[in-house]
């Protein structure tokens, strides 16, 4: 019998949701696209104020309970600068950084602006300081994460 | 077998709620299930989780959600498998020595995601994939191939009829009514609670042949919490089984259950026969699966499952896939059924539709209290694909 | 109880020429022969398999079942992402130790060769609500923390490049390894810049295949050649939120809390007080070589501070020799590790399965001599999941 030809066969992974974002998270994401500003949660148990808002803390495992506005600056926690391109990403180069937002309990994630990414290492060494951000608010806000990213403070 | 309690128990099952992102669903149901137990988180050194992630359209889901059941910091581990499944791990867990208090949850928001799509991707994409078939195109072939062998002619009709009828009014009967979920025509979705949208009525056609729509599973959003611990209860875990079966659903015997059965035999303290329950919840995708796992289960002899649907109060008191499904929570709200009925009427911390249960046995309705004497309970819990695996769990009334 | 015996396949980018029952009937064969049991020997099943997306099917092992399970036994899934592997080791032994099963086959399954991409899988991973928007992948998630290990502890970008050289030539010993090549550091720091501060070359490659143990009681083994025992294995799991873990009284993000909890029982329940000096071998799970570096104060190798001047001297060769000579400490990664095979749902369990080999001397090339004592670890989520595993050549108490 002759070598048999291995087959393959296409097929696509593809799969819609709509993930329901809850109560806490819809006002977290309308104070942003409304107000201009970042809330958070404190947890009564340990007392941390959780941003983004969440009603739980997982912690304690109690609900939380206070809403809080934090600050609109606050220093990097990590960082990182992607310089790669993946299928089904966004276009490099992109900065992401963690950032405790003053008067916040937790750090959230969002992109960082203010650098030469043209200059990886320069960029790189200046997040490594734990630098200052602060938020920048976009023109047009729509109630998600990306209303608002971070910049370096001079 | 070691002692095994269940110290707690909370049920979730509605139709979407917006209001409540999913590890908000799932925090809310163990914390009432730690709740009920009277347990503090601190005492909790366990937690076993069955979750699919396709079902939760995250990859890796129990990332984000393990932490709300609860594991922040404690032995945790995910089964992809119903959570029936993840009970008996738990279990093992009690009875290795390697805990003493552990949250059994499970879950799956039907809403969220797609169940036809979801289904259609359990099934091999070179042989049987081109074919879309789905778990209830697999729950048709059985209820095709029983009709076959004991149902020709129509002499299963008035039994069929009868069945659905039960299983409707049983689902009716629970506690949050109210929101009555209406059977999903296959490849949509529910609509979300306050969305405008009426839900609409099953369409004519929607069931697959021979199925009809008061057959159909009720897509629904599901969570369900148990806390389980050596401490003494109402309720002791008296035996867990499992059984499984091929893969190909042309190697198996569509009509029966044999993993099932292979299940139930191991469950079983030795002493008692099968038939001996007084309280059986039977998980099933439609209600030929309910009365195949009937039959498999030893409570009806084969070609009897829908007779014993219609007319043997012990099974399905709760109405089964008629009050709300969602792979892979099913098995686990058997369990939690069974566990409440084998308890009832001293508390109910089930919630359907949003509405908290009354404590009170009077508002369960008639059909819902079982008889004072209840001791054994039978649950039972099949996983992917087409309830290819099985648990069945026995519960003994203290 | 004990591993009695091991099975892999190959891995591989793509085994194009074996579907998926063929892997794992080759690796639990392997592993069923290796133990001198066979299939009807076998009391249950427990399969590892991690996001059904990277094979592109739902629910993939329950189409294998046949190649692993006597018909009818009992199966179970466990899906803990990178952990997944040692998961399964752990569920097993929980049968077992419940008095469930006598022996249990545990394999890990990855088919990722079928996926053409996996990061944007990975990017799934996250939050869909508050975090999906931002480019988190496991690159991405992986370069945060080594960019949180350079400002804290000192770290370098040669650190990373140095790692993972070594770890590519200790491969070089592996047959089964996917990547063999004899890297320079010069070559890692000159290989593509992913996201900062990781290399190409510090990162594991995409790779399927499988692997398989069988896990017996005790009184199952008389009669049978060496086999590994289990002397402690432990597992935590921690929030997921990385931005609730900078800094918390538990510990740091990269102070792998969960790993050092696993590892503190492990040992405990193995009666190891000085691991340095105890353990011969040490299997990290880290896919990226700056993730390697966090196991190594959980698993009581040397202080954080001292990370840098620990890595240097395992660079050196003034560490990790392990008791054949050549430094102090155990040998780290003697097969090479996930930077050279990275089958995703296997790789916890690879960890668990060389180190068998590795403490009944029957590791091959890359049998350190003289090794009696063993630990793993394992990985999952966003250095959420974690495990020890102790193992070694006699059984706890003595031979």
């Amino acid at each position: 019998m002759t070598d048999t030809e291995l087959v393959t066969v296409d097929g696509v992974w593809n799969f819609q949701y709509r993930y329901f974002a809850g109560e806490t998270a819809s006002r977290f994401f309308a104070e942003l696209r409304d107000e201009r500003r970042i809330v958070g949660r404190r947890c009564p148990g340990c007392q941390r104020v959780l941003v983004p808002a969440r009603s739980w803390c997982d912690r304690c495992f109690l609900a939380t309970t206070e809403w809080v506005a934090v600050g609109t600056e606050g220093v990097v926690e990590a960082f990182t600068v992607l310089t790669a391109a993946f299928p089904g990403l966004p276009e490099p180069p992109l900065a992401i950084a963690y950032v405790t937002l003053d008067g916040a309990g937790t750090a959230l994630l969002n992109f960082v602006d203010g650098l030469d990414l043209a200059d990886i290492d320069a960029s790189a060494a200046l997040l490594l300081d734990r630098p200052r951000v602060e938020v920048m608010f976009h023109d047009e806000r729509h109630g998600r994460m990306t209303d608002f990213h971070f910049r370096l403070k001079d | 077998m070691p002692a095994c309690f269940v110290d707690g128990l909370a049920v979730e099952i509605g139709p979407p709620d917006p209001a409540r992102n999913l590890t908000e669903l799932i925090f809310q149901t163990v914390r009432r299930a730690l709740d009920d137990a009277g347990r503090d988180i601190d005492e909790v050194d366990s937690v076993v989780i069955a979750a699919h992630d396709l079902v939760d359209g995250r990859s890796l889901s129990s990332m984000v959600c393990a932490p709300a059941a609860g594991a922040y910091l404690k032995d945790e581990i995910r089964l992809g498998d119903d959570g029936a499944a993840a009970f008996s791990l738990a279990a093992a867990r009690l009875e290795a020595g390697e805990a003493r208090c552990s949250i059994v949850a499970a879950w799956g928001r039907a809403s969220e995601g797609d169940p036809d799509a979801i289904a259609r991707a359990l099934f091999d994409p070179i042989t049987e994939g081109p074919f879309g078939l789905t778990e209830l195109t697999v729950s048709a072939l059985r209820a095709s191939q029983w009709l076959g062998r004991h149902g020709r002619n129509g002499s299963a009709d008035s039994a069929r009829a009868a069945a659905t009828e039960r299983r409707a009014a049983a689902a009716s009967a629970h506690p949050g009514a109210a929101r009555r979920l209406v059977a999903a025509p296959a490849g949509v979705r529910p609509p979300a609670a306050g969305s405008g949208m009426a839900s609409p009525p099953p369409a004519v056609g929607a069931a697959p042949w021979p199925l009809r729509p008061g057959e159909l599973p009720c897509w629904a959003d599901v969570a369900v919490a148990m806390v389980i611990s050596d401490r003494e209860s109402p309720v002791r875990v008296a035996g867990i089984g499992h059984g499984s079966e091929p893969y190909s659903p042309g190697d198996r015997d569509l009509a029966g259950l044999p993993g099932l059965t292979l299940a139930v035999r191991h469950a079983w303290p030795s002493q008692r026969a099968p038939g001996d329950v007084d309280i059986a919840e039977l998980d099933g995708l439609t209600l030929f699966d309910e009365a195949i796992a009937a039959e498999a289960a030893g409570l009806a002899t084969p070609g009897e499952g829908l007779r014993a649907l219609a007319a043997d109060g012990r099974i399905n008191r709760s109405g089964g896939s008629a009050a709300g499904y969602c792979a892979p929570a099913m098995g686990l709200t058997r369990i939690a059924e069974a566990a409440l009925q084998l308890r009832m009427p001293e508390r109910s911390t089930h919630r359907y539709g949003g509405q908290s249960a009354p404590g009170d046995a009077s508002d369960g309705g008639a059909d819902c209290a079982p008889a004072r004497s209840a001791r054994w309970a039978l649950a039972t819990g099949s996983s992917t694909v087409a309830a290819q695996t099985h648990t069945a769990v026995v519960l003994e009334a203290q | 109880m004990a591993i009695a015996g091991v099975g892999q396949t190959p891995y591989r980018r793509a085994h194009a020429d074996a579907s998926t029952g063929d892997l794992v009937f080759r690796a639990v064969s392997e592993a069923l022969n290796d133990a001198g049991f066979d299939r009807g020997d076998v009391d249950a099943v427990v399969a590892g398999v991690a996001p059904d997306a990277l094979a592109g099917v739902n629910c993939i092992e329950k189409s294998v079942i046949g190649a692993a399970a006597p018909p009818g036994a009992p199966f179970f899934r466990v899906n803990t992402g990178g952990a997944t592997g040692s998961s399964a080791m752990l569920a097993a032994m929980t049968l077992v130790a419940a008095g469930r099963a006598d022996v249990v086959v545990a394999f890990a399954l990855e088919r990722m060769g079928q996926a053409v991409t996996s990061q944007q899988v990975f990017n799934t991973i996250f939050d869909p609500i508050y975090e999906k928007d931002f480019v988190l992948t496991t690159i991405t998630m992986a370069a945060l923390r080594a960019s949180l290990l350079m400002a804290r502890y000192g770290y370098t970008e040669r650190h990373w490049a140095a790692l993972a050289a070594r770890n590519h030539r200790l491969a070089l010993k592996n047959p089964l390894a996917h990547l063999h090549r004899d890297l320079t550091v010069e070559a890692v720091l000159e290989s593509p810049l992913l996201a900062w501060p990781i290399h190409l070359y510090e990162a594991c490659p995409m790779s399927e295949g499988a692997c398989a143990l069988v896990i017996a009681a005790g009184d199952r083994l008389p009669g049978r050649g060496p086999v590994a025992w289990v002397h402690g294995a432990a597992s935590y799991s921690d929030s997921y939120a990385m931005g609730d873990r900078f800094d918390r009284p538990e510990g740091t993000l990269v102070d792998l809390v969960t790993l050092r909890r696993a590892a503190e029982v492990a040992y405990r329940q193995a009666g190891i007080a000085d691991p340095a000096k105890e353990i011969d071998v040490v299997e990290i799970h880290a896919p990226f070589s700056s993730a390697e570096v966090m196991a190594y104060p959980p698993l009581g190798l040397c202080t954080p501070e001292d990370g840098p001047a620990y890595v240097d001297a395992l660079i050196d060769g003034d560490a990790g020799g392990g008791s054949g000579g050549g430094g102090p400490g155990p040998v780290v990664n003697p097969s090479g590790g996930p930077m050279a095979a990275n089958p995703v749902s296997a790789t916890a369990m690879i960890r668990i399965a060389e180190c068998a080999l590795q403490v009944r001397g029957a590791a091959g090339d890359r049998q350190v001599d003289g090794a009696r004592r063993a630990v793993a670890t394992g990985q999952g989520g966003a250095t959420q999941f974690s495990s020890a595993c102790v193992l070694a050549a006699e059984p706890p108490g003595g031979p």
